[in-house]
């Protein structure tokens, strides 16, 4: 008898897909979590409301604060910080459904004698999932439709870095779940497995805040800490390039060792490559980012004039800095000129030599406590502030430069004061009963 | 080409030499045997004996330390073999949360098998009334008619299934035999099955396995023969015999 002719690679892949996107809509663990984003986003939206009513009374009565009201961070982010709790908590219960319950439902066994490589199949699997996550997007899609109704104002690419942002924080979650849930033997041990990552990450960046040295790398680098870059409006290479590795590599690991007839020292072989290649190409990234402010506001940019006259500085501007890590003068410097300037100097040099301040009220230990040195080019000078406008003339004079600003139009901001307790029956009510139907619908096997 | 190559291509499927340990557990120990095309091959044995993993090392399911499955005097790739076989194994609930009728018509797709075949099954197992529930609320005996549905609706030349007749009563089992016979023209067949007297009914041969080693292989009269027992010794007689 001849050997049997496969169908079509595109129509099995089509067929497994819908199944796959089949077993997650009959999921409960879909729904419940898509009730509970509702209600989620529906609160923090209608506190984001609230709170930035409150603050946009004061800035239409002093416009010289209206700049301060942006939305991206008085609304969005509040709204999506809901996304973040999900996708952190409640997403890696679906996602882990994917392998894991076919694993032990025994559907796998089925699957895998299907003409597709594992590696296709999981492809269909994340590809199903990440349809199904763009569902749980509804909530965040109808705040902006209910903000822009209530006369709020939206820049559609600070939308678009923070949709991105989320989107690949839950593909990676996504990867590390199927992940967990190939290796591990039932559905409790992978979800452990998994949410010790996410809430690792969250831990981990939570101890490293405010903190130098290696735990302040490692807390950067953490999946919470990469996702808050998006959040501030900065599209960086290094965090696209990191998110879609570490995805990539949880998706490749898993793609290894679905299959339970391939022999243990080839996967681990196999393991071990894709990690080598995942350090090769985070490292590069991170070693040679490039930025995009994508905020109205520009706020992580200088003038265009001073970043381009700071692009052409040729040799290394060493910074030091006497200031304790903990010290609020220096987290301001570090979030806003010094990550201006490591975005901006070729070769900048910051070192933060052993200092300490006595305490809140005492005297301090050094005398150069809250000095800034600036050497460039075998000149020095240094200050205590910690502002661009008196930081960016010291850098020019060392270096001999004479810039004159662009003139740029002042981000006056859009201070709204709108009241939008009316949707709390869209998000309380409406949504959470839609999802509720949809999901007794599917738990009929309807889907 | 030696003799032994010769004699394979007259096989539909040969098992060569199946070494497979579990850490010191030795599960097969070099299980060797061959399937003539449209035979029945009944692999019996105590629960334990090692049929299930054997079928899924079969299958590629499970790495094998040593042998080779060749198919038709070919060596088999596990990648080729899932255009050769399908393996149904025993106590799975696939896609327990969807209906029946949704699960059954994901792999009538799948294996591009006509609608009206479907129907067939679907009267055959008497499944009709089960269509429009899910497959984790049914019983045990449904769920194994879905299972079996499922297995049928495969059109791979070697269909391997494990523990067929689990869960249903004498009068089901004989329907499924005869459902089985039906289905097995032109198709090659390796049941796993721990009931000798099912097993009698509707194998050609026998594979008697025990703690991963095969005790025996031939047709019911082959292995009276080889045990000295009486022309109408029945299977069990002959097994407790063997082990």
């Amino acid at each position: 008898m001849p050997l049997l002719k496969s169908p079509p690679k595109h129509q099995l892949a089509r067929l497994v897909m819908i199944q796959e996107m089949r077993g997650l809509l009959v999921s409960p663990a879909l729904w419940i979590m898509l009730i509970i984003v509702s209600l989620l986003v529906g609160y923090s939206f209608l506190q984001a409301v609230n709170l930035f009513s409150q603050a946009s009374r004061t800035a239409l009565s002093f416009p010289e604060l209206a700049g301060g009201m942006n939305p991206l961070e008085g609304i969005f982010v509040p709204t999506f910080g809901a996304y973040y709790l999900s996708q952190t908590l409640l997403l890696p219960f679906v996602a882990i459904r994917l392998i894991g319950l076919d694993k032990q439902s025994g559907a796998l066994k089925l699957l895998l004698q299907l003409p597709l490589s594992p590696l296709t199949l999981c492809g269909l699997k994340i590809t199903a999932m990440g349809l199904v996550w763009l569902s749980s997007l509804l909530p965040a899609a109808s705040a902006l439709i209910i903000w822009h109704n209530l006369g709020g104002h939206i820049y559609p690419p600070e939308i678009a870095i923070l949709l991105a942002g989320h989107g690949l924080y839950s593909l990676t979650v996504i990867s590390i779940a199927m992940f967990a849930a190939t290796i591990s033997d039932s559905l409790p041990t992978a979800a452990m497995f998994c949410l010790a990552a996410t809430l690792g990450s969250w831990v981990l960046d939570f101890a490293a805040a405010g903190q130098g040295g290696l735990l302040g790398i490692l807390g950067s680098l953490s999946l919470t800490g990469m996702l808050r870059q998006f959040e501030n409006g900065l599209l960086s290479t290094a965090y696209v390039a990191a998110f879609l590795s570490l995805a990539l590599l949880f998706f490749l690991l898993t793609a290894i060792w679905l299959h339970p007839g391939r022999r243990m020292f080839l996967n681990l072989g196999k393991s071990f490559t894709c990690i080598a290649l995942f350090c090769i190409v985070a490292l590069s990234s991170l070693l040679a980012p490039k930025y995009m402010d994508v905020t109205e506001n520009r706020r992580h940019s200088f003038n265009p004039a001073d970043i381009r006259a700071l692009q052409k500085l040729r040799k290394t501007l060493t910074i030091t800095i006497y200031l304790d890590p903990q010290d609020s003068r220096l987290l301001d410097l570090k979030h806003d000129v010094l990550g201006k300037l490591r975005r901006s100097v070729p070769q900048l040099n910051v070192k933060y030599p052993q200092t300490k301040s006595a305490g809140l009220f005492g005297a301090t230990e050094s005398d150069n406590y809250g000095l800034i040195q600036y050497s460039y080019n075998g000149q020095h000078d240094q200050s205590y502030s910690n502002s661009e406008n008196e930081i960016l003339p010291i850098i020019y004079t060392l270096a001999g430069a004479q810039v004159v600003p662009d003139s740029i139009p002042t981000y006056s901001g859009h201070p709204l004061t709108a009241e939008a307790t009316g949707s709390k029956w869209w998000f309380y009510i409406f949504l959470p009963l839609f999802f509720l139907c949809a999901g007794l619908y599917g738990r009929k096997g309807k889907w | 080409m030696d003799k032994n190559v010769t004699k394979q291509q007259t096989n539909e499927l040969s098992v060569i030499g199946i070494n497979k340990t579990f850490g010191t557990y030795q599960a097969l120990s070099d299980v060797s045997f061959a399937v003539t095309p449209g035979e029945i091959l009944g692999l019996i044995g105590p629960n334990g004996a090692g049929k299930s993993t054997l079928l899924e090392c079969i299958t590629g399911l499970l790495p094998v330390e040593s042998g080779t499955i060749r198919w038709q005097g070919r060596q088999l790739s596990p990648e080729k073999r899932k255009q050769v076989l399908w393996y149904q194994p025993d106590n799975i609930l696939p896609f327990a949360e969807q209906q029946v009728t949704t699960t059954l018509s994901f792999f009538q797709q799948i294996h591009g098998v006509d609608k009206m075949e479907i129907k067939q099954l679907v009267n055959r197992l008497e499944l009709s009334p089960m269509l429009y529930k899910p497959l984790n609320a049914l019983s045990k005996g449904y769920r194994h008619r879905v299972l079996l549905a499922l297995a049928l609706l495969s059109r791979q030349p070697l269909l391997m299934l494990d523990e067929p007749f689990d869960g249903f009563d004498l009068r089901q089992s004989l329907s499924v035999m005869d459902l089985l016979r039906e289905c097995r023209a032109g198709r090659t067949m390796i049941l796993s099955i721990h009931q000798l007297t099912e097993a009698e009914k509707i194998c050609d041969r026998f594979l008697l396995l025990d703690q991963g080693r095969v005790l025996g292989i031939g047709t019911l009269d082959e292995l009276r023969k080889q045990t000295g027992l009486a022309s109408d010794a029945r299977l069990e007689e002959v097994f407790l015999a063997i082990t």
